[in-house]
């Protein structure tokens, strides 16, 4: 993509030397150590928790209690899955959530970035850092942060808002609750995309800039005509990097639950997942539940995948 | 390229699908014995102090000797203990709440003790207690400590507005109501949705039975009459302001007792300790009360939290396990450690006879009478059955208790709605239920 715009200098087709063929079995041998991991750690696993979900307890036995024994039941934990009321709300908030958290998180970067690489912008090292910083702050940690700063009995910006009269900002209540959640991510992950997009703004060849001076645009232009085309690769990566978080969204939300009543055990799938196989021991639901998170993950990836690609290969066209 | 984007987003599934595979690591081994006859077992626990009753044991049991884990109190434990234990290596022995015992022995997690429960044992409990244990006519663990029900207040504001210590829920709205008159920044309680085991006792004391057990099969009640009722009247306090339904323990509460702004906790007779640790400045300024009560000169309450020992099946010393578990719960100096070195209320008869001559709890050192209390409301207490999905009912009633509030919605439909859940899952597990 952006290879089409990079001037080459044309390589000399050096004439190796043809050597002697190694064993075939030379490439397999070295994939070996990765092979080995991934089955061990990932296939197996998948295959477990697919087969794991296919499974429930049922209640053997004599007595009062009886014993818990595991079953094959088919489908039915994810017919349950799938038609719990309660989940369906649990992707609505991680739509509400997203919806905010990802295009935000996104053009913030994409601003400071830009911003970063204007030729006549100061103090830069000391900004990319600054903006950056939070991203180092443990997830757990920002969330608790965040959190003081949102309950009513310690903001600092609702006691602002008391002293004039106004009462306290609902930061932890429907729906400000929804920014408040999107707000740690982005104050946690504006400085991270933020870097992906300067380097590839770094990447892009000095002398484009002076073709577009020379025919007279400005650094406003320059931005929008150039620097952003050329950076719809880095654009795209962050794109999908900040929808999978999205998706994944958990511990901001854990963190905030014991400082609220408004997010129940279910506020998000990964939630209603922790809370079938910790809490309420179901397992095999949990396994359904994660496998139809994997599952939707790819979709979504996939369809943002194509139509990016759709775009820039249109664009090119 | 193309390839290498579809590695990438199986890559991405996975790691999603991980995160169910990843829970079976396990606990701690099981307790290898040696040629020479020495045991050790392994033993979870979370009441504070307990590796200096452990020491007491190791010392004059060279023999039997006791190795103790904090694994994490209540529900953190609970899950920790199925998982390892559906992976061989629970440890020997463990404390488990009264709560989750039912939903572990359905597990397959504790063993049968009935025969290894001596008779001096049995006597030193009193039958309600025993009964919380006892299933089908099997013990299944050693009580350690039991919270009774019973209301703390801030004796010193009360004074102030004027207002009498309530001795019945009626008056208790009464006076929440006169504490948001007098100063509408104080409340008098906050009860939020997520103390199930608040209102699992208080609608016990009205009469409910949320689970109960006749000829083999299970009826729940968490919709009955008596809890419907319990519902409508807290309902009632809330909806008017009276009391606040915000949660407790929590950074924003605990500041709320520190400055004088919550001024009791209906709760249990472990309280004392928990507002110690989160509102020291508070320390000297409280009174323990009996509960209030629906009728007036009624004086029974039901149980709030609480736990006991239970040696789990992947010991291979169950002898040796039964008899530390009884030494440590049953015995005259295991109850009164209890009471002195771990700060509870013991389970155990003479630990609670010990703690009539016992100085007061640090947070009302004036209260001279209150063990003495403290013994008169444990000698009347109404004996509960917890049912084998304990957890489902726990997180379903937080969640929809929540959104009753949150929608201001009827809180009886709220319970109405926990009662089907509950019904549903123990239908789908396979028990016989008559709702």
């Amino acid at each position: 993509m952006t290879a089409t715009l990079t001037p080459r200098t044309p390589t000399t087709a050096r004439s190796r030397p043809s050597r002697r063929r190694r064993g075939r079995s030379a490439p397999y041998f070295f994939l070996l150590p990765a092979l080995v991991l991934f089955v061990l750690f990932m296939v197996v696993p998948i295959i477990y928790a697919a087969w794991l979900s296919l499974q429930t307890y049922r209640i053997e036995g004599g007595g009062i209690l009886g014993t818990r024994v595991r079953v094959f039941t088919g489908l039915s934990n994810y017919v349950s899955a799938l038609t719990d009321p309660d989940l369906l709300s649990g992707f609505g908030h991680l739509g509400l959530y997203a919806v905010i958290a990802v295009p935000v998180t996104l053009g913030l970067a994409l601003l400071f970035a830009l911003l970063l690489d204007v030729p006549a912008a100061r103090g830069t090292r000391f900004s990319r850092t600054a903006i950056f910083i939070p991203y180092a702050v443990p997830g757990v940690v920002a969330a608790l942060l965040w959190g003081f700063l949102y309950l009513p009995g310690t903001s600092p910006f609702s006691d602002i808002t008391n002293a004039l009269g106004l009462g306290s900002i609902p930061f932890l209540k429907e729906p400000g609750i929804f920014g408040s959640m999107a707000n740690i991510s982005i104050w946690g992950g504006v400085g991270f995309n933020m870097i992906i997009i300067f380097t590839s703004l770094r990447g892009i060849p000095a002398d484009i800039y002076e073709a577009a001076r020379l025919d007279g645009a400005d650094e406003r232009q320059i931005a929008l005509s150039i620097k952003i085309p050329l950076v719809v690769p880095a654009l795209v990566l962050t794109a999908i990097f900040s929808l999978i978080g999205a998706l994944q969204l958990y511990g901001e939300p854990t963190t905030l639950k014991p400082m609220t009543s408004i997010i129940s055990q279910t506020w998000v799938p990964l939630m209603t997942i922790y809370k079938d196989a910790f809490l309420t021991d179901d397992l095999p639901s949990a396994a359904a539940l994660s496998v139809i998170l994997a599952l939707g993950t790819v979709v979504l990836s996939a369809i943002v995948l194509g139509i990016t690609n759709r775009r820039t290969s249109g664009a090119r066209s | 390229m193309k390839k290498n984007r579809i590695v990438a987003l199986a890559a991405t599934a996975t790691v999603t699908a991980l995160l169910v595979a990843g829970c079976s690591s396990g606990g701690g081994s099981s307790s290898p014995s040696s040629a020479t006859g020495k045991v050790t077992l392994k033993f979870w626990s979370w009441a504070p102090g307990t590796d200096k009753l452990v020491a007491e044991w190791n010392k004059s049991h060279p023999d039997i000797q006791v190795k103790h884990t904090d694994a994490g109190g209540g529900d953190a434990s609970s899950a920790k203990l199925l998982t390892a234990s559906r992976a061989g290596n629970a440890p020997d022995l463990s404390a488990v709440e009264y709560t989750t015992l039912p939903s572990l022995i359905v597990a397959g997690v504790p063993v049968d003790l009935t025969k290894d429960v001596t008779a001096a044992t049995k006597k030193n409990y009193a039958k309600g207690t025993l009964q919380q244990v006892t299933f089908d006519g099997h013990i299944y663990g050693l009580p350690q400590d039991v919270g009774p029900m019973a209301l703390i207040y801030r004796s010193d504001i009360l004074k102030k507005y004027d207002i009498a210590v309530p001795t019945t829920w009626d008056e208790f709205g009464a006076a929440a109501a006169k504490v948001k008159a007098a100063d509408p920044s104080a409340t008098l309680a906050s009860l939020p949705p997520d103390q199930t085991g608040f209102f699992a006792g208080v609608a016990t004391q009205a009469g409910a039975e949320w689970w109960s057990i006749k000829n083999g099969k299970w009826t729940v009640g968490i919709a009955d009459k008596a809890s419907l009722d319990v519902a409508d009247f807290f309902q009632g306090l809330a909806d008017k302001g009276y009391i606040s339904t915000e949660p407790i323990l929590t950074p924003a509460w605990n500041a709320e007792v520190n400055t004088d702004k919550v001024l009791s906790w209906p709760s249990a007779l472990w309280a004392p300790g928990v507002i110690s640790g989160v509102a020291p400045a508070t320390v000297g300024k409280w009174t323990m009360a009996p509960l209030p009560q629906w009728k007036k000169g009624d004086s029974a309450v039901a149980y709030q939290g609480g736990s006991a020992v239970i040696v789990t099946k992947d010991s291979k010393h169950t002898k040796e396990a039964a008899e530390f578990a009884q030494w440590l719960n049953a015995s005259k100096t295991g109850a009164s450690n209890l009471l002195t070195i771990s700060n509870v209320y013991p389970a155990a008869i003479s630990g609670q006879q010990d703690a009539t001559k016992t100085a007061p709890p640090a947070l009302m050192p004036k209260q001279t009478d209150y063990y003495s209390t403290a013994a008169k409301i444990s000698s009347n207490t109404i004996p509960v059955t917890w049912g084998p999905d304990y957890n489902v009912a726990n997180t379903a009633f937080g969640d929809t208790l929540s959104k009753a509030i949150q929608d201001h919605t009827s809180w009886s439909q709220a319970f109405k709605d926990v009662q089907k859940t509950v019904v549903a899952d123990m239908k789908k597990s396979g028990f016989k239920v008559t709702n």
